[in-house]
């Protein structure tokens, strides 16, 4: 595979905290085939020319979870993204540390607020001593039962999806992308007896704080899909404890808007998600809202083609659980 | 240049991750029961017996746990619980994978406890393959008389990592995560305790220990070739040699006959496990020419052998390799059993598996050398234990089986972790004085004030070249003795390695060097047990002497510090029911 070079330029962010004033970039260009991956890259430069040039990996096969970076301000494994389309798409290629975890030098970041999301979630089979497990053999486990861990055990906890996260950036009390999938392998997992707990629990520690945006499925690696584990979370979490918790509320009042209207009838929603207590405490930005936007305190009207909407709603309830 | 990204607040470069607070890095000495370096499956299964044991355990890693080399096997991990099979087959099959030369009361004591510690690990929680009935799926082999390599996809390493990660959780011990080993600390005929760099602080520190566990994986990055990780530099290895422990069999290296032709990323035994071909570049199925009765299913040193010798006489493709195909296994099964080395196909090769064959060739991939112990664990000083691939109990000996890798992480971690919580318990408490931690420093603190010195990648590169070309699948005397030479004039270099970061955080040009000082001392090892072993035995196969010599070399080689360098000397192969025969397959 001695096939032809392209001339790679590489703007690599260089910054100690504690000894220089601020970040810069350093560029680096090199020839190196299309396919070589931008880890690969990186070690020819420790290697050939800067070796203090400081980042995380071992592996260099996506099984380890060391080298996540921002690559052309993607989260990405370095080891898994060839140099190539990078430079057909941007011309260069701008190598940064991940988002949402202080550098502690160059791409090197601390993990710590990462790990200790990972920790709360209890990560480990919660077990209840009334029900011991079976007597020198394993459990019995359907290949049904295998497949409700979906592709969760696949994570290698990179965090490329914490780094990719805005609602982590904004609210440090959001679990991430990475403990909610995890939180999700184990309350589907039949030897966990705390499911419910864990589902009545996750609905006050951020479960809810999560923005759809898909951001974390994206940047995966491993297709974890964590935006649709977070999502079955929270179906589970109705299911469990029904709609008691403001993003609960929210969900079913959003759901029975549309279904009544095919619109968002904005300050019912309100009403439906905080009750009037919150309605009360939201009165200042309500009254923004009316003084911009009147229309707003009347009932919207039925769309047109409401009984289509109608049928994609009773087709979703015949969908049986867990296959959304 | 462009405006600058968000990147806002800087952590304290001084801060450490202690995964309890009940110590604190920052000082300079730390002192515990038991220290355990390596946190991969080994590491952590004796931390966990350790701990379990009433001590006080350190857990040492240069990397996060979870980032462990142990995360990347993919096959299986072997326990004969299938009805058809028995723990005497798995016993059998292992002593004649390893030619005769493996301990067989140790083996017999390795596979009595499969059944049991897959059990256990189910138990905390890892997430195997199921057969149709719930129970545990097993898959084929290379070696193997039955399917009795239980898995998790081509994931089981990760699995296993993440279950064992995830339990160990619930207990108490203080975890020291990236620190480097630099030294072992051996006064009065007994461990001290160990020197290891605080990659974040960027400093040196001692850590006292009743007794230490060394579980720090493999050396395979002793050549430059090979599917081991970048961390997999023998850091325990080199560390117990250097305070005079024995090491054994270390010129027996196994190499994979399946790694991606360009990157030498492993494409798991599983592959062909699960039914896949290996061809050659006439398109021919080549194994019935090596082995007959199994085919692709022989042990791993008949194979990749096989497959070099299919190159070296112009039947393989252009560009070397030979392809495994597994096409015709079709694609539900490739994408459900196979996911991971899908994958790793489509990324680092662009190749389909579901359409396409894979290019491979074989790859240095595991050693069966390492820090000699009993089945306890224990090394040849006291307080001191290893465990895992840095260890040989032996078992594995001359050629390890496929499944057999993780099972012995877990045996023979719990083994030592319950002995060196035991030799703790009773022994008096050791010491670290401000004197050890100069002794074994100043050396290596010389490497950043030098102005003149090789980089450490410059001879790490010498190193990997040199093992590449003249310690490979097939070797002989004329290669042995150049590549000899070769590696000591890279250890008279190394003797003015430079490390040119100044920096005190995060410095890992100079965990590069205490890297690369570690391998090139081990190479030298490997290769003068390959010169002195007059005989083909497994993987260490000699051309100019290709026969296996019963008479002359049914023995363990053992690699002592000497005041010349590496001494050798031999020790007797432990039998118990199975006489040598001829190996085919």
């Amino acid at each position: 595979m001695t096939e032809t070079t392209v001339k790679a330029t590489f703007d690599i962010y260089r910054f100690e905290p504690g000894r220089d004033a601020k970040p810069r970039y350093q560029r680096f260009v090199l020839d190196l085939p299309p396919h070589t991956p931008v880890l690969t890259a990186l070690l020819k430069i420790r290697d050939g020319s800067d070796p203090s040039l400081t980042l995380r990996y071992s592996c260099r096969g996506a099984i380890c979870g060391s080298c996540a970076m921002q690559i052309n301000s993607k989260s990405r494994l370095a080891c898994q993204t060839p140099i190539g389309p990078e430079l057909e798409r941007d011309g260069r290629i701008v190598i940064e540390p991940m988002r949402n975890q202080p550098v502690l030098r160059d791409l090197v970041v601390e993990q710590e607020s990462f790990w200790r999301q990972y920790d709360k979630i209890e990560p480990h089979l919660i077990l209840d001593p009334r029900k011991p497990m079976p007597e020198g053999r394993e459990n019995p486990m359907t290949t049904q039962e295998v497949d409700r861990f979906k592709e969760t055990p696949r994570c290698i906890a990179c965090a490329a999806c914490f780094s990719a996260c805005p609602a982590v950036e904004a609210d440090a009390g959001f679990p991430g992308p990475m403990a909610l999938a995890k939180l999700y392998r184990f309350v589907v997992d039949p030897r966990d007896q705390g499911h419910q707990d864990r589902l009545v629990r996750i609905q006050t520690e951020g479960l809810w704080l999560c923005l759809r945006c898909h951001l974390c499925t994206e940047a995966c690696p491993k297709d974890v899909r964590p935006s649709e584990r977070i999502r079955d979370l929270k179906e589970m979490a109705i299911a469990a404890q029904g709609g008691t918790e403001h993003g609960s509320k929210h969900a079913i009042g959003f759901k029975d808007n549309i279904r009544e209207r095919g619109l968002i009838n904005e300050s019912k929603l309100v009403r439906q998600t905080s009750g009037l207590l919150g309605l009360a405490g939201q009165a200042t930005q309500g009254l923004r809202m009316i003084r911009k936007k009147p229309e707003i305190l009347k009932s919207p009207h039925r769309i047109d083609g409401l009984d289509e909407v109608e049928k994609i709603y009773q087709a979703l309830d015949d969908v049986p659980e867990g296959k959304s | 240049m462009d405006s600058l990204p968000r990147h806002p607040r800087a952590a304290d470069p001084t801060r450490h991750a202690l995964k309890d607070g009940s110590s604190d890095a920052r000082e300079k000495m730390q002192k515990h029961d038991v220290v355990v370096v390596g946190a991969g499956l080994a590491g952590q299964r004796a931390a966990l017996a350790a701990v379990e044991a009433g001590r006080d355990v350190a857990l040492v890693s240069k990397v996060h746990p979870l980032r462990s080399h142990s995360g990347a096997a993919q096959g299986g991990i072997n326990a004969a619980v299938g009805k058809d099979d028995s723990v005497d087959a798995h016993i059998y099959d292992t002593v004649k994978g390893s030619d005769y030369l493996g301990d067989q009361d140790a083996i017999e004591f390795f596979c009595q406890r499969a059944g049991p510690t897959v059990v256990e690990m189910e138990h905390f929680g890892t997430i195997f393959s199921r057969s149709p009935d719930g129970s545990l799926a097993r898959r084929a082999f290379g070696g193997a008389g039955f399917p009795r390599t239980i898995y998790a996809a081509d994931r089981t390493g990760l699995a296993l990592l993440q279950g064992l990660w995830e339990h160990l959780g619930t207990s108490h011990y203080t975890l020291y995560e990236e620190w480097d080993l630099t030294n072992l600390v051996v006064r009065d005929g007994r461990v001290q305790g160990i020197i290891a760099f605080d990659r974040r602080r960027g400093d040196f520190a001692g850590i006292a220990a009743r007794s230490v566990v060394l579980a720090t994986g493999p050396f395979g990055r002793v050549y430059g070739r090979t599917t081991n990780a970048h961390s997999c530099t023998g850091d325990g290895v080199a560390a117990a040699y250097a305070v005079g422990a024995a090491l054994k069999d270390m010129e027996f290296v196994q190499f994979h006959p399946t790694a991606l032709m360009e990157s030498a990323i492993l494409i798991t035994e599983g592959a062909r496990g699960e039914g896949g071909f290996l061809k050659n570049g006439s398109g021919e199925r080549f194994m019935g020419r090596y082995a007959p009765k199994v085919l692709e299913l022989a042990s791993r040193d008949v194979v990749s052998r096989a497959i070099a010798t299919e190159v070296l006489e112009g039947r393989g493709f252009p560009d070397g390799s030979c392809h495994l195909e597994l096409m015709h296994l079709g694609k539900e099964k490739i994408e459900s059993r196979l996911q991971e080395i899908c994958d790793v196909a489509r990324n680092f090769a662009g190749i389909d598996p579901v359409v396409e064959a894979i290019p491979i060739a074989p790859a240095q991939h595991y050693m069966m050398g390492g820090i000699g112990t009993d089945i306890h664990g224990a090394a040849s000083i006291p307080g001191l234990f290893a465990a895992g691939e840095a260890a040989c109990v032996s078992i594995h000996s001359a050629n390890r089986l496929g499944g057999n890798s993780l099972l012995e992480t877990l045996v023979f971690g719990n083994e030592a972790g319950i002995a060196a919580a035991a030799y703790a318990a009773s022994a008096p408490a050791t010491t670290l004085t401000d004197a050890d931690l100069e002794t074994a420093t100043s050396p290596l603190r010389t490497w950043s004030s030098r102005t003149e010195g090789e980089d450490p990648a410059t001879l790490r590169t010498a190193m990997q070249e040199t093992m590449d070309r003249y310690v490979g699948i097939y070797r002989n005397q004329a290669d042995l003795v150049e590549g000899l030479r070769r590696i000591r004039a890279v250890k008279e270099r190394f003797l003015k390695v430079r490390v040119v970061d100044q920096s005190k955080v995060y410095n890992v040009n100079l965990s590069d060097a205490l890297e690369a000082g570690h391998m090139i001392q081990l190479a030298e090892i490997i290769i003068l047990g390959a010169i002195a072993r007059t005989e083909s035995r497994g993987a260490h196969f000699r051309r100019d002497y290709p026969k296996r010599d019963d008479a002359n070399w049914m023995k363990h080689t053992l690699a002592t510090r000497g005041a010349e360098g590496p001494q050798l000397s031999y020790a007797p192969v432990a039998y118990t029911r199975w006489e040598p025969k001829e190996r085919v397959y």
